[in-house]
Order: structure tokens, then sequence, then C-alpha cells
């Protein structure tokens, strides 16, 4: 994977990669894309995808309403707030 | 050695607890040990009454923290407890504290963890082996008698065989992954490290069930329930991987032993054997690139300072907050599921994982269990001096196809050499749990788990 591809990837994934970690992140991304690249060698004609082993359908839940009185553990572990608000830096 | 009460009853508690509070501070297993809050909500009976165990720090444990090993949760304390855990407390058993691990469960060594050391009980210039590194230790230290792991590679039965004690990976849904930090979500399950056979199947008994809290979670549907001489498959594809003499050798000595027994040792073929790796790493990948995409310092988490926009926020909170391992495999994970990119990765990947899954119900149709190594090396130095991560991956080669086939497999000692424990595994067809239990218990009558140094005696 040249440069641009990898700041493009580490762009998508949100990740800021100082010029050191590019060259030491993409020799190491660059190491395991070889490897995948074997994958090449089976024969793969014919096989469907599979996304789980073991899923066999969708289950859903009742729509009830349901309580968790979590709220305060969930705010204190905020980074930054107001009462019962997160704040964040200004969107516009 | 009898553990209940360790962690309730007045004449062994103190005991216990200085014990505890001793060997952590020279091994490093846990971020926080505190037996005090972890018998919050615990009863005082039950089968594991009083009986102490570890929690992965990955795994929640309300009012104790959840750091994953990482910075980017250095802070964040658990609002509610796991099913697991749960389950566990309404037994009886009472959470000792929570294990290091590597970085998100990314890792091999637990040297991933941004936040701890671990050392192995065996040989402290050593690994405990990971990502469960902690727990594996705590258990071979004799700190706790059993501790909760999560495997998405390999993650319990590697760091187990590594520290000389059982480890247990259930079938994938068999087992609530509530209150599990997600890594990889079709590969990972909760399972349990333990000193003895009889630990790890009480806890998984407790354990397991459909859990209302977890969708993916199944009902327990036990294996039909094998008897007698068993027929045991070792796959001809072993031989071709790279491994220390003192891994084979105990690979022939436990088909020995397994003879010995009166069962039957056959060749398997599976030949998909060169493959498991790559197809396991762009599948890891991709499913943690989305599952770690949530930490971006806004509700939880770690949060950049200076950041004029959100966007930007984002970005340095992301940066600052995870450590190399786990940007590399976002990095990866982003990449194979990039558009042009998906076809040639990911979706190839998930093609093999359907002829991987063929492999095993082939080998099923012939065979009881399947006999493997955990890794082929022994518990290596601390440093990386002798494995670098490139060649840790490589190694995933006997454990990760377990998770890609969502199978049950059991590490267990096998052997010491050179002072070092090293352990060979069991895989058994989907909730066959059961059997792999039975078949573990009766190596470990020949060869129980080997006491680490320093083991303790008793407690009164």
């Amino acid at each position: 994977m040249d440069l641009q591809e990898l700041s493009t990837t580490a762009r998508m994934a949100r990740l800021s990669l100082t010029s050191s970690e590019m060259e030491k992140l993409g020799k190491a991304v660059e190491q395991m894309l070889q490897h995948f690249s074997h994958m090449k060698e089976i024969d793969v004609e014919g096989l469907a995808p599979t996304t789980h082993a073991l899923l066999r359908e969708n289950r859903t839940r009742d729509d009830a309403e349901r309580t968790a009185d979590v709220s305060d553990v969930l705010l204190a572990n905020a980074p930054q707030r107001e009462e019962r608000f997160i704040v964040v830096p200004n969107v516009l | 050695m009898d553990w209940h009460g360790t962690a309730t009853a007045e004449r062994l508690r103190d005991t216990w607890k200085e014990f505890a509070r001793k060997r952590n501070q020279e091994l490093g297993c846990f971020l926080q040990l505190d037996p005090e809050l972890g018998r919050e909500g615990s009863i005082e009976e039950g089968p594991l009454a009083g009986v102490p165990f570890g929690v992965k720090d990955n795994i929640a444990v309300r009012g104790f923290r959840l750091t994953c090993g990482s910075r980017i949760l250095r802070d964040f304390v658990s609002p509610y407890s796991a099913t697991v855990v749960e389950r566990l407390k309404k037994a009886g058993a009472v959470v000792a504290g929570k294990t290091n691990l590597d970085e998100f469960g990314m890792g091999s060594s637990t040297e991933n963890s941004a936040l701890l050391e671990t050392r192995n009980p065996w040989d402290v210039r050593r690994v405990p082996g990971g990502s469960s590194g902690g727990s594996a230790a705590a258990v071979a230290a004799g700190i706790v008698p059993f501790a909760l792991g999560s495997d998405t590679g390999g993650s319990v039965r590697q760091p187990a065989s590594f520290c000389g004690v059982f480890g247990l990976k259930p079938t994938w849904g068999a087992v609530s992954r509530f209150g599990l930090v997600a890594y990889a979500s079709s590969l990972e399950v909760i399972g349990v490290m333990a000193k003895t056979v009889s630990f790890a199947e009480q806890a998984f008994e407790i354990m397991r069930g459909q859990d209302p809290m977890d969708h993916s979670s199944l009902p327990w549907l036990p294996h039909a329930q094998k008897v007698g001489r068993l027929r045991i498959g070792v796959p001809r594809e072993c031989a071709d991987v790279p491994m220390h003499p003192d891994v084979k050798r105990t690979l022939q000595r436990t088909q020995s032993l397994l003879a010995d027994l009166g069962h039957t040792i056959e060749e398997v073929s599976f030949p998909t054997f060169d493959h498991v790796v790559a197809s396991y790493y762009v599948i890891a990948t991709a499913e943690a690139s989305a599952n770690l995409a949530r930490f971006d310092g806004v509700r939880y988490g770690h949060r950049a300072l200076r950041a004029d926009n959100p966007e930007e926020m984002m970005l340095l909170s992301r940066t600052e907050g995870f450590g190399d391992e786990v940007k590399l495999r976002i990095l990866l994970g982003t990449y194979v599921l990039r558009s042009g990119f998906q076809d040639e990765y990911y979706l190839r990947a998930q093609k093999i994982r359907t002829a991987i899954r063929m492999d095993f119900e082939k080998a099923f149709a012939g065979v009881d269990l399947v006999l493997m190594p955990v890794y082929p090396v022994p518990p290596f130095e601390r440093g990386g001096a002798d494995s670098d991560p490139f060649s840790q991956k490589l190694a995933d080669i006997f454990t990760c196809s377990a998770n890609l086939a969502g199978l049950p497999a059991m590490s267990f000692p096998a052997a010491v050499e050179n002072g070092l424990p090293i352990g060979m595994q069991f895989l058994a067809p989907a909730f066959a749990e059961g059997l792999l239990l039975e078949a573990c218990r009766q190596v470990e009558k020949a060869f129980p788990s080997p006491d680490a140094p320093g083991y303790p005696k008793g407690w009164s």
C-alpha cells in the first residue's frame, strides 16, 4: 500500500498519523496485506460467504418499555458536561 | 484445595487477601484488585459460595473500571455488570478484581496493555500469553481458582497454555456476550480459565444459556454425549507447521497418553489449514474497525484537550487513546472494507471461512474430537526478543480456526518442559462442551495442572 492509500485509509478510520507512525504502521500493514494475498491461492468458486458460523435467524425483542437506572453513572463517564448535558466543541 | 469461603469467611479472608496483594505486586495480574468492592451484590450461599474469581478487564463489573487495557478507557467505570458476572455472583462467587489484557484483546502476550506489565508465574522474564494474560497468570499463581477471559482467536486457550492451567472457549453464542466490550463480534466468546476441570465446568454451567440482553446468544442444546472409547483426530497439516521441539514432543506424548486411556488416534485432513490465519485477520480486523468506531471522545473515554471542532476532537482523541497494535488493526480493517477492495479481501475471507467450516464438518463425521497444539512455541520472553508481532499473528494457526467455525475448544496442560508449561487442545462439534470437559478430566487424572513456583497450599 503506498503512502497516499495509507493516509486515505487513516483518514477514513479517524486516525491522524505522524510521519514516523506512517512508516512503522505502513510496514506492518504491508506485511499483513502480503500475507492476505495468499488467499488468492484457494478456490472459493461456488462457496457462500459465512458472516456468523452459528447464527440461524434474526431474533427480535418485545417492543416494550424498560428502565435501566444507569443514567447517572453514564453521565459521570462523560469527559465534559454541564449538568445533564454533554459538551462538545462548536459544530458551526 | 478447597476455595469455598476464601473471599468471605473471616478466618480465611485476610490470609488470602494478603497473599493476593503480594503476588499481584510481583506479577501484575490485576489492573484493579478489590475483593471488598467485588463482594457487593454477591450472595453468601450457592455452589461457588465465597469463591473468588478474576474478570478480564474487557468484561463489565458494576462499580469497577472497564479499561480494556487502553488509555482511551483508562478512567471508565462500568454502569452495569455483564450477564456472566451477574450469574456467577448469584451462585455465590466473588469478583476479586479486573485482570490485565492486550489492549482490547488484541495480542498474544499481554504486552500490548497500555496500563500494566504482566509476568508469567513460571518465569517472570516471560510473557503470560494473551490476550487474557492477567486472568491466566492469576489462576496459575493461585490468587483465584478460575478467571474469565474472552477468546476471539485463541485469547483464552493460549494464555492458559502458557501458564499451565485449563482454558475453555465455548461454542459461539453458548454464553451471553452482554457486557463484553466488542472487538470481533462474529468470532469472540467469553470463556473460562481454571486450575481444575471441575472449576471450568462449574463456571461454564452457570454462565451458559440464552440471555434476553444478547440477541445472538443461543439456547443450550447439548450435543449427544458419547462415553467410552473416543475417536480423536489429529490434522495431518499440523506436521507442516514449524514447531518448537518441546511442543512437537508434547503432541506426540499426548497422543500416546490418549491411546493408553483407550482412545483411538486417527489422522484427519484440513485442506484450508494454510489459510485460516489470513481469513481470520481479515475478518477480525474488519469487525474491529467497525466496533472500535464507537470510541470518539464524545460521551465517554479519553477526549483530546485542544480541538476546534468535533471532527478534530474525534481524530485526536482516537489517535492519542489507541496503542500501535489497535491502530494497525483498525487501519487493516478499514482498508479491507473499502469499496474496491472488499471482494478481494473481506468477501474472499468469508468464503474461506465457509470452506473451514466444511473441513470441520467432514472431520467430525469421522472423529469425536480433534487434537492440536495450542501454540507452536513455549512461553516466550518479554520485550519481543524472540517473537515479533507478525510472527505472533502467524502463530494463531492452531487456535483461530475454532473461532472461525464457532466451535468449542479446550486447552489443557500437557507437559512441563525446561521449567515451562506446554498445553494442547481438543476441538469439538458445536455444543459438545460436555465431551471436551470429559476428555480433559481424563487427561487431568494422569496430568493435573502443575503448580507454578509459589503456588499456595491453603488459607487457614
